[in-house]
């Protein structure tokens, strides 16, 4: 039966939405405050510069896609090198890819702690969140994506309330300095670039894809609706809070929400930070496939439910040690670092292994 | 096994967390608590804190349909604390809709207090903020015998007049962006005893989160004009005597639009005029002049203009004075210059000697079903 | 049963009449003077038609001309034993004559007239309803459809039972591979009896653990026709009133015939309500435990009171409460359910008012709580598959219990968990999910709205036809 599912490839559509939910989750929380601390005024527009930086990479990625005919990069690295050697290369990805998405679970498992279940441990939320991920990591990406696809219908309909914030808007709130009051730090720009990570998983997607798929131009156009709405969030956050007021804040994205008011309900946040719960597990199933995927390269006769459930227990047993919020903050940092080179270095390694074993063929023939 | 029985086993690990459950203490049973929905602050003596709230009661049989609970206490949430003590229910602030500050206490800056107001995820950003004259814990615990529910009562109160541009909207969140943003000062309503009701007696002034001064409630249309653009608002005027069709006008839906221009003067001083544009409907003319023909509709037009400008530069000069930028005049000018100049400006130095004029701009829609 | 073992074999009288010792339905005629035996099961056959079929030719009949008798057309010639076997047990009669064997066709039309169908009830359009008896709801498909295309294909289910099971699709629009596929499904059934269609597709679905139902089934002959034309396979069993038609998509079972027999946008109107039906269904009574447990902060002000009011006296928690009014109400529709029609309205009343205002009063229930159960209940019949609705009952249990465990947290799992689920079901090999994932947005127009007719040119994909276009109205 599951034949004909694997056989078929990711269309367009499902691309651009499977990049854009891998890429949105909990930081957009906190977006518009690591904006505002790094880059001041107007720090929304560093938004449009982090867009630009996602589309080179993507095209780095695109370069190595297209040179490599769209094989997958397992099939590449190992025609130029023995496996023996990429072991650790794919440890390596294995572990960083697994522990991001155990941090993205726990910051989101943690934040809502603190606005409903103060002192319920957050690790009970967190096995049924890891359930679910196990869930749908083990039916393969084409059933991932359908999935994602239906959770993005179910949280894109919160977009049409932020018109409820334009009483309150003031574009005079917005001041027309750019990057005053900031204090940008290489190490700010890492941590608000996490909240764009993501989109490097297309790196895995690779083999799942034929040239009806249009894997670059959709991943691009994903990362640009995304770049779209985290704009607009932003320029909403930063009209309707003063600068210093928005620095202060830990979630601003939180009490803008809290500000929503019904006349049958009050309060949204309690309901919309749990539909965040959708793009937190596309984000989080996307890390422990990809994962998943690297680790049965290792493993080339594993049962893949067992490697998912090994990776899930192995995130599960990791996401122990950052206990508080701040030091999931603070390890989210280390690892977006370290995912940033990934995104970069794996696909420059790709094309370089590409341009060198085309040569090989070339001087062989 | 190559089917899995997924549903099965996911039915067993729902029933394996459920045996987890008896561990919520984080439930928060709608009977078992108490909601605080308002609650206000009084300087005590030796610094501590009164802090006095009321909670409505569940019990329809009860002779009193609310608790009101007072005592001393160093910060907000120790009071909590200590309050919950008291009462067989468990207090939460997360239906919160009005806080009081008695004068006393705003005077001294009340951020301290709001710090709490802030950091506890269950309280609304939406929370009413208003300054008490004379002590806000006797407002709290006295009894209305036409409003059982005092909180709902002070609500609908100040919906009702902010609704209607007497007063501004002083919710926490814009009192705590207007303190933190550079061009703005925040503003409350003032409350105060009348007999066995409450009224509106003025607009609370602050410097940071200091009161300062306050404006009566009979401007607080004018103060709307010079804050914002906005629609709906009814105002009265009480033309100067002794010109020709003196008395009073009474105006309503009133539709204003506010621009704020700055200029340089020589020196490079900012010169602030400030651009009311009105529009409204006249529902009652006590004075002379017939108000279908033009030329004298103009008149009136400019007799109005005459008055509101008078009256927004006295207050304007009020609050120059007492050096807080209720209005967001530095904004204005903060928007007008570069980063640099604006740094240097040292605006809250430089706001009481800035040149400010006003232009109104009153124009009557309509003069309501009478032709003279 | 033993007689798979025996070896097929001619047939002759005598062993047919072995097979059938201790059937005191089975008659055996003889006609002396020519040598002719006619065996039949008189509980099956209509005796006027054996009679005109079968006696009376034979009764005038010269021996001489035995054999040209045998040459008309209703005569079928039998050589298999088991075919012949099989033959007597539908219905036909066996005349053995002269080393031969013919069977004729002389069933019995006895059974429930076509009536009004009773669990898709439309206001407009048609009123039949496929019947139990096959023939009867063939006939209603093939007056409606005067095409050769419309081909039926028989097989049979059941080790025991035998039962017949007609394929039926349009040459020219239906994917072969599907009729293929289903064919195969419906053969490779290993089982002792089928009693009922809503049986038979959980034989032949592909994930049998689910929760949904990943086949449509319908009473409703006119809904058979347009998921013919759609493109899709349809298949009904004798014995069973209703028909399935794969594949089958989870908006499918939203949509009711009603929806395209009234005008555009009522149509569309009427389908948008069933969705939020299911919203309410499913999240109405889990919210209000939620709110009440975890989030009384979500509550407005002037709803407070009123909340506290009503759940001051009540003695539970809202969890157990609310499991406790949802039970109730599950009690009283099974109840009447399985009552007859008349003392079932006499349940709805009891149950529905005596019981709901007593529990209210005696502190039992809140009355919000009340209006929450009620409201998803009415909302879940609005559900028009009945398995589809029960399903989505179930699962509110499951949300409801999520909620009272972690709130609004609880309920986003459930969300998350259901859709996961949802998007893994498949259906004949086509994703349950269609129009959604894969993304299909030309059906949106006729899954979530009902489009007019000239916007709908084309078929489902999810059937993959052979033929895209409907036909073009000219406008």
């Amino acid at each position: 039966m599951s034949t004909l599912q694997s056989s078929e490839k990711l269309s367009p559509y499902h691309i651009v939405i499977l990049v854009y939910m891998t890429q949105f989750g909990v930081i957009i929380f906190s977006l518009p405050q690591l904006l505002s601390k790094a880059f001041g005024t107007n720090g929304w527009v560093m938004n449009l510069i982090f867009a630009i930086i996602v589309i080179v990479n993507m095209l780095l990625i695109g370069a190595a896609y297209w040179m490599g005919k769209g094989k997958s990069i397992f099939v590449i690295l190992e025609r130029a090198m023995p496996r023996i050697m990429l072991y650790p290369l794919y440890l390596f990805l294995m572990f960083v890819w697994s522990v991001l998405g155990c941090l993205v679970a726990k910051e989101y498992v943690l934040i809502f702690q603190m606005i409903a279940f103060p002192t319920t441990h957050p690790m009970f939320f967190k096995i049924a969140l890891d359930l679910l991920v196990f869930w749908l990591m083990i039916q393969g990406i084409y059933n991932i994506s359908k999935s994602i696809t239906m959770l993005f219908y179910l949280t894109i309909w919160m977009l049409p309330v932020v018109c409820f914030f334009y009483a309150d808007f003031s574009w005079s709130r917005l001041t027309p300095f750019f990057f005053r009051e900031g204090q940008p730090s290489p190490v700010e720009f890492v941590n608000i670039f996490a909240s764009y990570l993501g989109y490097e998983l297309i790196l895995m997607v690779f083999p799942y894809t034929d040239k009806k798929s249009k894997l670059i131009k959709s991943s691009i156009i994903g990362s640009l609706l995304l770049a779209f709405i985290y704009t607009y969030l932003c320029i909403i956050t930063f009209g309707f809070f003063s600068l210093r007021q928005l620095q202060r804040m830990a979630f601003p994205l939180l009490d803008l929400m809290a500000y929503i008011k019904f006349p049958f309900i009050e309060r949204v946040e309690n309901l919309f930070f749990g539909a965040f719960l959708f793009t937190t597990v596309a984000t989080v199933v996307m890390y422990l496939w990809s994962a998943q995927e690297t680790a049965l390269q290792v493993f080339k006769r594993a049962n893949v439910k067992l490697v998912a459930g090994v990776l899930v227990i192995f995130a599960y047993v990791i996401a122990f040690i950052p206990d508080t919020l701040s030091d999931v903050q603070h390890w989210l940092g280390l690892f977006a670092q370290l995912e940033i080179g990934i995104a970069f270095i794996l696909p420059l390694l790709l094309v370089v292994v590409l341009a060198f074993t085309k040569n090989k063929k070339e001087a062989a023939s | 096994m190559k089917n899995a029985p997924i549903r099965l086993r996911r039915a067993l690990i729902c029933m394996l967390l459920l045996l987890f459950m008896p561990g919520c203490g984080d439930q928060r049973i709608l009977e078992k608590l108490g909601f605080v929905q308002a609650s206000s602050y009084d300087l005590g003596e030796n610094g501590q804190l009164e802090v006095t709230i009321t909670m409505p009661k569940a019990d329809q049989n009860a002779g009193q349909r609310r608790d009101v609970l007072s005592l001393m206490a160093r910060t907000g949430k120790e009071a909590r604390v200590k309050l919950t003590r008291e009462s067989n229910l468990q207090l939460v602030s997360g239906q919160l809709r009005n806080s009081l500050f008695g004068m006393s206490l705003a005077r001294k800056g009340l951020l301290k207090h709001l710090d709490t107001f802030q950091r506890d995820p269950s309280i609304s950003p939406r929370v009413k903020l208003s300054v008490v004259r004379g002590n806000a814990k006797s407002m709290l615990e006295r009894n209305y015998p036409n409003q059982p529910i005092i909180s709902r009562y002070i609500e609908g109160l100040l919906q009702k007049e902010s609704m209607g541009q007497n007063i501004p909207v002083s919710t926490l969140y814009t009192f705590i962006r207007d303190y933190y943003d550079d061009g703005i000062d925040p503003v409350m309503p003032v409350l105060r005893n009348k007999s066995d009701n409450i009224i509106i007696d003025g607009i609370a002034l602050f410097r940071g989160d200091k009161y300062i001064a306050e404006i009566p409630a009979d401007d607080g249309m004018v103060f709307s004009f010079l804050r914002g653009s906005f629609k709906l608002g009814e105002l009265s005027i009480h033309l100067s005597e002794g010109e020709p069709g003196g008395d009073t006008v009474m105006i309503t839906s009133i539709v204003s639009k506010r621009k704020v221009r700055v200029s340089r003067s020589a020196e490079g001083a900012p010169e602030i005029t400030i651009q009311v544009r009105l529009k409204g409907t006249v529902i009652e003319y006590t004075g002379g002049l017939s108000l279908d023909r033009p030329a004298e509709k103009h008149t009136l037009e400019k007799q109005i203009d005459k008055e509101l400008v008078k009256e927004a530069n006295e207050m304007i000069a009020f609050m120059q004075k007492h050096k807080t930028d209720a209005i967001g005049i530095g904004i204005a000018v903060r928007n007008h210059m570069s980063y640099g100049a604006w740094k240097q400006m040292k605006w809250p130095e430089m706001y009481p000697t800035v040149k400010v004029k006003c232009n109104f701009h009153f124009e009557i829609m309509n003069a309501g079903k009478v032709v003279e | 049963m033993s007689n798979s073992q025996t070896e097929s074999s001619l047939p002759t009288l005598a062993h047919t009449l072995d097979q059938f010792e201790d059937c005191m339905d089975l008659s055996h005629r003889e006609f002396p003077n020519l040598g002719v035996h006619a065996v039949y099961l008189n509980t099956l056959i209509s005796g006027a038609k054996l009679q005109n079929e079968v006696f009376k030719p034979l009764h005038d009949l010269e021996p001489d001309q035995l054999t040209t008798l045998f040459q008309q057309s209703q005569f079928e010639k039998q050589t298999d034993d088991k075919a012949l076997i099989l033959g007597i047990l539908s219905g036909k009669a066996a005349v053995f004559a002269e080393e031969q064997v013919y069977l004729i066709d002389v069933r019995g039309a006895e059974g429930r007239a076509i009536t009004n169908s009773e669990i898709e009830t439309t206001i407009t359009g048609p009123h039949d309803a496929l019947t139990e008896q096959v023939s009867l709801s063939l006939m209603l498909i093939r007056a409606r459809i005067r095409s050769t295309h419309l081909k039926i294909v028989k097989l049979s289910v059941g080790e025991i039972t035998k039962n017949d099971v007609y394929i039926l699709y349009i040459k020219d629009i239906a994917n072969m591979d599907n009729v293929q596929e289903l064919k195969q499904r419906i053969s490779d059934i290993e089982i002792d009896a089928v009693h009922d269609t809503n049986m038979l597709i959980q034989l032949i679905d592909d994930r049998p653990y689910a929760l949904f139902p990943q086949i449509l089934t319908t009473e409703r002959p006119d809904a058979v026709v347009s998921k013919l034309v759609a493109g899709r396979v349809v298949g009904i069993m004798d014995g069973s009133p209703s028909a399935f038609s794969v594949p089958s998509t989870f908006y499918e079972f939203f949509s009711s015939s009603d929806d395209y027999y009234q005008r555009w946008m009522l149509g569309t109107a009427t389908r948008m309500l069933r969705f939020f039906a299911l919203i309410v269904t499913v999240s109405l009574t889990a919210l209000y435990v939620s709110v009440t447990t975890f989030h009384y902060e979500m509550i407005p002000e002037n709803l407070l009171m009123t909340l506290v009011e009503s759940r001051s006296r009540v003695p539970f928690p809202p969890l157990y409460e609310a499991l406790l009014m949802e039970m109730t109400i599950e009690l009283l529709r099974e109840a009447g359910a399985r009552l007859p029609t008349k003392i079932g309205q006499t349940i709805g009343i009891v149950g529905g008012i005596v019981i709901g205002q007593a529990a209210v009063q005696a502190g039992f229930t809140s009355n919000i709580l009340i209006i929450a159960v009620a409201l998803s209940t009415i909302a879940s019949f609005v559900i028009p598959n009945y398995t589809m609705s029960a399903s989505i009952r179930l699962m509110r249990f499951g949300f409801i219990l999520l909620a009272g465990l972690w709130g609004n947290l609880g309920i986003a799992i459930g969300i998350t968990a259901t859709t996961i689920h949802l998007c893994s079901l498949i259906s004949m090999k086509a994703s349950y999910v269609t129009p959604i994932a894969p993304n299909q947005p030309y059906e949106w127009r006729d899954v979530f709205i009902r489009a007019p007719f000239n916007l709908l040119k084309k078929r489902p994909t999810q059937s993959r036809p052979m033929n895209m276009t409907r036909v073009k109205p000219k406008r």
